[in-house]
């Protein structure tokens, strides 16, 4: 009974495990679920673990039992942002066709959902065989795809179902801001500063202090008195680099920024530069990019503790990260890839972390992202992302 | 106890306005001996639903308040050495310091074992303390025994307490021991259900006065980049004070002069933020 339901739960990212799925059996056996709202609030009780898989539970329960359309959780989502990008796109008709390689009539036979996958297929193809391969119609030669996967409905958590039917209340999916899909958005900028609150290195209460128990236990005419001391290590140092060239970037720069100025007070120092597309020789205390060089070369006399946090997207073309004149600024010349640099920023910096804004089932799409996540640990710009990159930071070694 | 089919029920308590959602999931789990974990934002209401379950049930509680540097052991029993040291010293107290047992004294998990009646144990906060804590609290909670090792004995539930625990979400559980709960997530009430939550704690607040907050206090919940947004508790405290304060008028707030702000808004930035969101929705 429900085993395909629980199968159908698994299949969409749910882990929900087998015993639980016989407690729920249990649950049924003794009597207590009289109605399909009683199943779906013990069913998620006993299965989901988290609310972030709450959502995805709302989805399944109504398409299973109501038919409500299931969304293809392994297909590429084409949503408002990827529908704008068509739009664009589509004002000039003729020069999609030329670059797609098929004929004009035959675009326009096609539905927005095929044009992509088509355009992403030959994405897939170009990318192989072509090595300067990232400039794309209108992209300035950035990243292939729109931010799929956004929610820009505002928060609506409701918890009263009394009264209306499980259906309802599965399709009102009242949990989508918990939802770890998708980039950062404004909306769940709570959500990320609280996992940022654990980037504090603070011990527990179990250092004995042997100076003050001895002080202590002698003011108590000898009666034993224990101090302890909460073992202390120093907040810490942060710099964050932002890639804010290119339209693709801008909703992140700004949600980044903010995010990381909140948590300001909780940082030791956090200084912030900017960059474009990658990092050459310099790296710039002002979005212009114009009027402050930080020379990458210099950062060999900072604090090698300092965490280091890059956030880009890391795509462009295999050239500007390898060549020796890779820089698409004709001032930046000095003779060393972009690829060296980064190199030389992983070891002067420990802890690092690189967070992208692309989801990750489109990295394998673009080379250069392959490349820098061989440099440096890439991270997801989403919560999910940020909980592992900084427990990855937080890590002793 | 009652057997599973006609056992006590949960259904709510004065002092509560109960989700039936929730209800539903409290009495399985009761019913299936599971522990409940229980997330949401702060302020929802989780402590209080413990509070609500020994009143409905009418069962003693135990409540065990976690901290980051709680030791499983100091939860179960405490050997208290100290006093034992004392005793030997001084040896003028009717212990017998040969004979350890009376030195040993159950922490609030023991209690909760050796009760007399089943009771409700609530283990707040847990996610403040560290996974190994939560692993083996795991054990203990599923053998439903523990061993003294001082005095080589076991100690085994009485009566199977129902217990509630309760996170913040600051960190993420184990999967272990998720695996061995029910969960339940409470969500941020609507505006109906709060009205309903502030006229339990105050019967005779006066209409106008009751919707005029409660629509204000969700307008200022959609300020943008607050980081603790003002929760239930936040609500009933500031509907206290601004019923107590013999200048205020409910048109005031309509107009958008909003007083006690730090009663909603605890951090400084945020504190901040409201001030400027207020001052520019008055323009």
């Amino acid at each position: 009974m429900f085993v395909d339901f629980f199968y159908m739960l698994r299949d969409s990212g749910i882990p929900a495990s087998p015993t639980s799925f016989l407690r729920l059996h249990k649950a049924l056996k003794i009597g207590l679920i009289t109605g399909l709202n009683d199943f779906y609030t013990a069913a998620r009780a006993i299965l989901v673990k988290s609310e972030r898989y709450f959502d995805i539970y709302d989805q399944v329960f109504a398409h299973f039992f109501h038919g409500a359309e299931l969304p293809d959780f392994k297909a590429i989502d084409l949503d408002d942002a990827a529908r704008t990008l068509l739009d664009e796109w589509l004002k000039d008709p003729q020069a999609l066709a030329d670059a797609l390689g098929i004929s004009r009539e035959q675009m326009q036979s096609m539905s927005p959902e095929e044009l992509i996958k088509y355009f992403l297929d030959r994405l897939k193809e170009q990318t192989e065989a072509h090595h300067g391969g990232s400039r794309w119609i209108g992209t300035g030669g950035t990243s292939p795809v729109g931010h799929s996967g956004v929610h820009p409905g505002g928060m609506r958590v409701g918890g009263r179902s009394m009264g209306k039917s499980a259906i309802k209340v599965a399709l009102d999916r009242r949990y989508r801001d918990y939802s770890l899909e998708g980039p950062l958005t404004q909306a769940q900028m709570g959500e990320a500063l609280k996992r940022l609150r654990r980037m504090v290195p603070v011990g527990p209460r179990d250092n004995l202090n042997i100076e003050e128990t001895i002080e202590a236990t002698t003011r108590n005419a000898g009666e034993i008195e224990i101090v302890f001391d909460r073992s202390l290590r120093d907040r810490l140092k942060i710099i964050l680099m932002i890639d804010n060239g290119g339209w693709s970037m801008d909703p992140y720069v700004e949600v980044v920024q903010t995010l990381f100025n909140y948590a300001r007070s909780q940082f030791k120092d956090l200084k912030t530069f900017f960059f474009h597309n990658t990092v050459y020789d310099f790296v710039w205390e002002d979005p212009p990019r114009r009027h402050k060089p930080q020379r990458v070369q210099d950062f060999t006399t900072w604090d090698p503790e300092t965490r280091l946090i890059i956030v880009g997207d890391a795509s462009m073309a295999p050239y500007e990260l390898m060549a020796t004149d890779g820089s698409i600024h004709i001032e930046e010349r000095s003779g060393l890839p972009s690829i060296d640099r980064l190199n030389l920023l992983s070891e002067l910096f420990h802890h690092c972390a690189w967070f992208n804004p692309t989801p990750l089932r489109l990295w394998p799409m673009t080379r250069t992202i392959g490349i820098v996540n061989n440099i440096f640990p890439m991270f997801e710009l989403t919560l999910e992302g940020l909980d592992s990159a900084v427990t990855h930071l937080m890590s002793r070694n | 106890m009652g057997n599973q089919q006609t056992g006590p029920t949960f259904t709510g308590a004065s002092q509560y306005v109960l989700d039936e959602e929730l209800a539903n999931i409290v009495n399985i789990s009761m019913a299936l001996e599971m522990p409940l974990l229980l997330k949401g934002e702060p302020g929802t209401g989780k402590t209080m639903l413990a509070h609500a379950i020994t009143e409905s049930l009418g069962m003693p509680l135990i409540v065990l308040n976690v901290k980051s540097s709680l030791k499983l052991v100091e939860a179960l029993y405490q050997y208290d050495t100290l006093t034992r040291l004392n005793d030997s010293r001084f040896g003028d107290s009717s212990r017998d310091v040969s004979n350890i047992e009376d030195y040993i004294r159950m922490g609030k998990i023991g209690q909760a074992f050796v009760a007399e009646q089943k009771t409700v144990l609530l283990i707040d906060e847990i996610d403040k303390a560290d996974t190994d804590f939560q692993d083996d609290m795991l054990d203990v909670l599923d053998q439903m025994e523990f061993d003294i090792i001082e005095i080589d004995k076991t100690v085994s539930a009485r009566h199977r307490p129902v217990i509630v625990i309760t996170s913040n979400a600051k960190k993420d559980l184990s999967d272990p021991f998720l695996g061995r709960c029910n969960f339940h997530h409470i969500a941020f009430p609507e505006p109906d259900m709060m009205r309903q939550i502030v006229r339990v704690h105050f019967p005779d607040l006066d209409n106008e006065l009751l919707e005029v907050c409660v629509k204000t206090f969700y307008v200022m919940r959609e300020f943008p980049g607050i980081e603790k947004k003002p929760a239930t508790r936040e609500l009933i405290n500031w509907t206290r004070a601004l019923r107590q304060d013999p200048d205020f008028r409910p048109k005031d707030l309509v107009q958008g002069k909003i007083p006690y702000l730090g009663i909603l808004f605890k951090k400084s930035p945020d504190y901040q933020q409201a001030v400027q969101q207020i001052r520019r929705r008055r323009v």
